[in-house]
């Protein structure tokens, strides 16, 4: 994994542990800063493989430590929590997906309904292989021993964003009915899908049983939207 | 109706005259049962000790355990006590009106009845979606007994619309039945993370409910 670019720290003790003066305005990176990134860097490959095999409340920081072959000091420098950990294994992951989306999104073609199931199918593909993951990182969204710092699950916005364009482009469009409030449909169509993802964990479904379940749902919600 | 049936069987079990002991022992477990209910809201599933809930209850954690298996084995009995209070709300908001009005105001009145079920105990709310979503524990609670009830509730609305015409026949009962239940459920973050009132919830349900039904109301 390439080292991900200047993640905005998630809150005020990572923030000061993390702005070295020397990392503004910049200047080169000191030898220390470098070796910071890669142990933060190697801390996330560990931690993801953790949580996608044992879970993440399966998973200690001892652990991913272990793993990666850090001290369980060096984790608490770079990360305030455990959570903090999953959370940037996830947008690290995300922006993958998300460079995908902006690869097949200008090829998309055919109905407002055929562009959602592609745009759905896209993401089954790439996340099929981390179901648990997903999972542990939608369980800790609930979980309120964690510090209030990252992004609920579910509220994904660029994935919100993607399928809100796809909409909009409908309503352009002319087939989707223009009294359609967007994000209803953006919500319907997240709780099928996250439905979808706990499915897949409970029942080791493949990319491919994930999609054909969506597309009916698409398509059901789909009568729901459509000029008639 | 295999709810009903279980409803009643746990009655007859009820009426039966408990020996001194099985009742010194059913009031401990309601002990230990507040005491849960209370510190699973107060500090999450994940952040309530068995420890902390025996020290609450005013007894050992061997007491506790003496009469439950585990954390998930507590927190699973209450959410099965509330699921089965809740599928009577709910089946009493279903016959109000004896569904004269519709299937889609019989299911939002359903909804209405959970998300009201639920207005004053938000916290125990998240702390379910928090073990409902685990994969240990997820498939045992969404496959519980009383969850089937409510699923199963959403349902029985879609046949009896299929039946008295308002729905076609090609209603894709069961894969609607699970996107409408979801759908229901989808809108408990709105009000557990950003305080959602009664009204917002209940016509945000309303227009899911126009939504996922539209494909196969007659007109």
């Amino acid at each position: 994994m390439t080292s991900p670019p200047e993640l905005p720290p998630a809150d005020g003790e990572a923030a000061s542990a993390a702005t070295a003066p020397s990392a503004i305005a910049g200047a080169p990176p000191s030898a220390r800063q470098t070796q910071k990134e890669a142990t933060r860097n190697r801390v996330i490959e560990a931690a993801r493989e953790l949580f996608d095999t044992q879970g993440y409340q399966g998973t200690t920081i001892r652990e991913i430590a272990r793993h990666a072959k850090v001290s369980v000091g060096s984790v608490f420098t770079t990360f305030a929590s455990k959570y903090e950990i999953l959370s940037q294994v996830m947008v690290n992951r995300l922006d993958g997906l998300h460079a995908e989306f902006d690869r097949v999104t200008p090829h998309l073609r055919g109905s407002t309904a055929d562009r959602l199931r592609t745009i759905f199918a896209v993401h089954f593909a790439f996340e099929v292989r981390h179901k648990r993951l997903f999972l542990a990182y939608i369980a800790a969204t609930y979980d309120w021993t964690l510090p209030p710092t990252s992004t609920p699950m579910g509220r994904n916005r660029r994935l919100q964003d993607v399928i809100r364009d796809c909409l909009e482009k409908g309503k352009a469009e002319g087939d989707v009915s223009p009294d359609i409030e967007p994000q209803e449909i953006v919500d319907l169509l997240m709780a099928a899908y996250v439905w979808i993802y706990r499915l897949a964990a409970w029942h080791d479904a493949d990319a491919k049983t994930m999609t054909a379940i969506m597309d009916r749902q698409i398509g059901l919600i789909a009568d729901g939207f459509r000029v008639r | 109706m295999m709810h009903v049936a279980t409803i009643q069987a746990a009655d007859q079990n009820g009426a039966k005259a408990p020996t001194r002991r099985a009742l010194a022992k059913q009031q401990t477990r309601a002990k230990v049962l507040a005491a849960a209910r209370r510190l699973f809201s107060e500090q999450g599933y994940e952040g309530a000790t068995i420890r902390d809930i025996a020290s609450a209850a005013g007894m050992s954690t061997g007491a506790v355990f003496a009469n439950f298996a585990d954390k998930s084995d507590l927190f699973r009995e209450i959410m099965i006590t509330d699921m089965v209070a809740l599928g009577e709300d709910m089946r009493a908001a279903a016959r109000h009106g004896d569904g004269a009005d519709g299937v889609e105001e019989t299911l939002l009145r359903i909804f209405t009845a959970g998300y009201a079920f639920y207005q004053t105990q938000l916290p125990l709310a998240r702390a379910a979606f928090s073990v409902g979503w685990s994969p240990e524990d997820g498939p045992a609670l969404r496959g519980s007994p009383p969850v089937q009830v409510l699923r199963g509730l959403i349902t029985e609305q879609l046949a009896r619309g299929v039946d008295r015409g308002e729905l076609s026949q090609d209603a894709q009962t069961a894969l609607r039945a699970d996107m409408l239940f979801d759908a229901y459920l989808s809108n408990y973050p709105q009000a557990i993370f950003e305080n959602w009132n009664l009204d917002s919830l209940q016509s945000r349900a309303r227009n899911q409910i126009g939504i996922l039904l539209a494909g196969v109301r007659k007109r």
